[in-house]
């Protein structure tokens, strides 16, 4: 299961970002979120949803053997790993990462979307 | 964290900054946004304050549910009006007001003025004034860039003035994003009056919930039932620019200053369809579900390489059919001049119209305006422009607004349609009974969005209609019947609304099913924990409103200005579907003595003391 972006429909409102703090935290802070919406609101390109692709190849964990599938259901996760990846699909704040876990298989965020620009794939 | 947000008081002079917590009852009085804006203002407001002097405090305030899942994120700025000269206030979306929350404040104050020009830098609470020399000068959507830039992040929002707000242009706006704008009631100059350039903010607190999970669940299925009224789901494919073909099929848009009020199907090279194929796809301000903003980006032709958002229903109308031009690219191409200049599209098309009638009934003539002023001419629409924004040559009259009455001289003053010396905008309310008697009353003059009670325009069954309002009104649109009462009962919803950060898109606006009082006290009890009913929600808008009004008396507003344009009274609508329509003074009086009662306001339009004391508003 994964989160695939269609970012010709983001309309750029963060709901997703504030969704995700909420779910895993019981707070609200876009920062602490799996999911980003990368946007230049002074330009006219398209807003851009960012977030773990869930790779088969786990390169955020290629130092930490046997730890994908575990760790693959756990929010908190730390800069190191989202060093590794080579999307930039983890984000940090403090020493912290987030890392999406797909909310234990019923992404919120997907149904907070109404422009559809994210959606879920089996 | 939603009620531990703090009040930052800048003070230029000094420059001195202190935060003082939000008092939890400040809070259950005025909720947040435009309640708390208004308290703060109240404080200061005096008919001997001028709008232009350093004592003139400038506020900015977030909705008490701006930063949170609610019905949009928006925020008010207000402060005394150098546009009207009366009280000022503009509500603004984007994502500037949810930052300003996440750095943990709710409310700015800004007092006295700069020797050079500053820019106001706020992270995470802490507030810094620096340096904004090299800024001056610089277009709207510039400094923005720059701020970033120097700043390294890309996340800073940023609410700055233009050239207009620098020269002091008596209707400029503060801007954010590329079109997003505190447009009316001359904010921006009050900005620039202080040398403050810009106010740029970034947050990374975190925001506590009181019940997250049912919160949560609660929102969605609100949010969930909102997406299917046609209304929204209208909304988000072409935005307000639908609203624009119901007026001109209706007959109730401003053409040639109000001269006619529909242009037929003319009207079609304006319409949401023609916007189609320039638009560049939608945008959300922070946290709505509802993505009515949109891009667009001209390819070919005079204007090609511009890019940009917009236009807004009030821009077409204001700069397009107002002033007698129909040629949409060019319309987009001055609404986004107006956005870089830092210049209120609305106010701007109302003062260039008022002189284009001028000019064809010769009360002015080229001796004063150099070019020739005719309708629809687009190129010198888009010249006013640039000399209204650089104070040069005619625009530097036209840069008075409607003080520039004085210069014109008193042949002058009835071609100008403005209300409590603020001019109306893109439409004309002959027709729609209840939108002019709004217009009449607004605290903030001609303003539509004061009230927009546009609930009868639907065709809605008396009994829905007197179930939301609490009493009779009519479902016809050219009625007087109940207008009164629904003109009380918007005033009242839309002061909680904007206290709340909500918009007006989200909430009872165009569909009786959008989110009520009810809704919002489900969501202002889950998110903070503060409980309120709903008829204690609507005891709040009265005393925002009341408070507002209060301000007005202070300034001698009374009965005598809670009215209309002349044409209005004197000249039916000469043709189109809505041809005779007129408004009767005696059918305008009964709104109005029915709007007073409703008020708690005596015959004369002033607040009984009874009712003051009933909303904790006396002395």
């Amino acid at each position: 299961m994964r989160i695939k972006v269609n970012k010709d429909r983001c309309s750029g409102c963060h709901l997703c970002e504030m969704v995700c703090s909420l779910f895993h935290l019981r707070i609200i802070n876009t920062e602490k979120s799996a999911i980003r919406i990368r946007k230049d609101d002074l330009d006219t390109s398209l807003n851009t949803p960012m977030l773990c692709r869930q790779c088969k190849k786990m390169k955020c964990l290629n130092e930490e053997k046997g730890m994908g599938v575990q760790e693959k259901k756990r929010f908190i996760w730390n800069r190191t790993r989202a060093e590794r990846c080579p999307f930039n699909a983890l984000f940090v704040f403090g020493e912290e990462a987030f890392h999406c876990d797909l909310c234990g298989g019923d992404p919120q965020c997907v149904r907070f979307c109404t422009p559809g620009a994210i959606q879920v794939i089996k | 964290m939603v009620l531990e947000r703090r009040i930052a008081f800048i003070h230029l002079n000094k420059n001195s900054v202190e935060t003082t917590p939000i008092s939890p009852d400040l809070r259950k009085k005025f909720l947040g946004g435009r309640g708390i804006n208004m308290y703060l203002l109240s404080k200061c407001y005096s008919p001997d304050l001028d709008p232009l002097s350093p004592e003139n405090p400038l506020i900015f305030g977030a909705g008490l549910l701006t930063g949170v899942l609610g019905f949009g994120s928006r925020m008010n700025i207000s402060a005394k009006s150098p546009e009207s000269g009366y009280l000022g206030d503009s509500n603004m979306g984007g994502d500037f007001g949810a930052e300003l929350v996440k750095a943990g404040l709710g409310h700015l104050i800004i007092k006295g003025k700069s020797p050079k020009p500053i820019y106001i830098l706020i992270r995470n609470g802490e507030v810094e004034i620096r340096d904004a020399q090299k800024l001056w000068g610089q277009d709207t959507i510039e400094t923005q860039r720059i701020i970033r830039q120097e700043l390294g992040d890309g996340k800073i929002q940023v609410a700055s003035i233009g050239l207009a707000g620098e020269n002091l242009v008596r209707f400029s706006a503060i801007r954010t994003g590329m079109k997003n704008s505190a447009g009316r009631t001359g904010m921006g100059a009050v900005m620039g009056s202080k040398n403050v350039k810009a106010v740029a903010v970034r947050g990374t607190l975190d925001i506590t919930i009181s019940d997250p999970k049912n919160y949560f669940k609660y929102y969605l299925e609100d949010i969930n039932k909102l997406m299917e009224t046609k209304w929204v789901q209208a909304l988000g494919k072409y935005g307000t620019p639908l609203l624009f073909q119901y007026a001109n099929a209706m007959g109730f848009l401003s053409i040639r200053n109000n001269q006619l009020t529909t242009i037929g199907d003319q009207g079609y090279a304006l319409e949401a369809e023609a916007l189609q194929p320039l638009s560049t796809g939608m945008l959300s301000c922070f946290g709505c579900p509802a993505h009515c903003r949109h891009r667009f980006s001209i390819k070919e032709g005079k204007y090609k390489r511009t890019k940009g958002e917009g236009p807004e229903y009030a821009s077409i109308g204001s700069l397009g059919t107002k002033l007698g031009n129909i040629d949409l690219q060019n319309i987009i191409y001055a609404a986004h001049l107006c956005n870089r200049y830092g210049l209120d599209t609305i106010s701007t098309g109302s003062y260039i119209a008022w002189a284009l009638e001028l000019f064809q009934r010769g009360i002015i003539d080229r001796e004063m305006t150099e070019i020739p002023l005719n309708w629809g001419d687009g190129e010198a629409i888009l010249q006013l422009i640039h000399q209204i924004s650089k104070r040069r040559g005619f625009g530097n009259i036209l840069a008075e607004g409607a003080f520039a009455k004085k210069i014109f001289g008193e042949a002058s003053r009835d071609y100008l349609l403005d209300i409590k010396n603020f001019p109306i905008e893109m439409t004309d309310e002959r027709l729609p009974k209840s939108f002019a008697l709004g217009m009449a009353t607004s605290t903030r003059g001609a303003c539509h969005m004061r009230s927009r009670p546009s609930l009868d325009v639907l065709g809605l069954p008396k009994e829905v209609l007197k179930k939301i309002y609490g009493g009779p009104v009519s479902n016809r649109f050219s009625s007087y019947s109940g207008k009164g009462r629904m003109v009380w009962w918007h005033e009242i919803f839309n002061a909680v609304s904007d206290a709340l950060g909500f918009c007006r898109f989200l909430t009872v606006f165009s569909s009786p099913h959008a989110p009520q009082y009810e809704q919002f006290s489900k969501l202002i009890a889950l998110s903070t924990g503060l409980t309120f009913t709903s008829k204690e929600l609507m005891i709040i808008g009265e005393r925002i409103y009341t408070l507002e009004r209060l301000m007005l008396v202070k300034d001698g507003i009374t009965r005598k200005d809670d009215t209309l344009p002349k044409r209005y009274f004197e000249e039916p609508v000469p043709e189109g579907p809505a041809q005779g329509e007129i408004i009767s003074r005696k059918g305008f009086n009964r709104m109005l003595d029915e709007y007073y009662r409703l008020h708690g306001w005596d015959k004369n339009g002033i607040p009984k003391m009874e009712n003051l004391k009933r909303l904790g508003l006396q002395g």
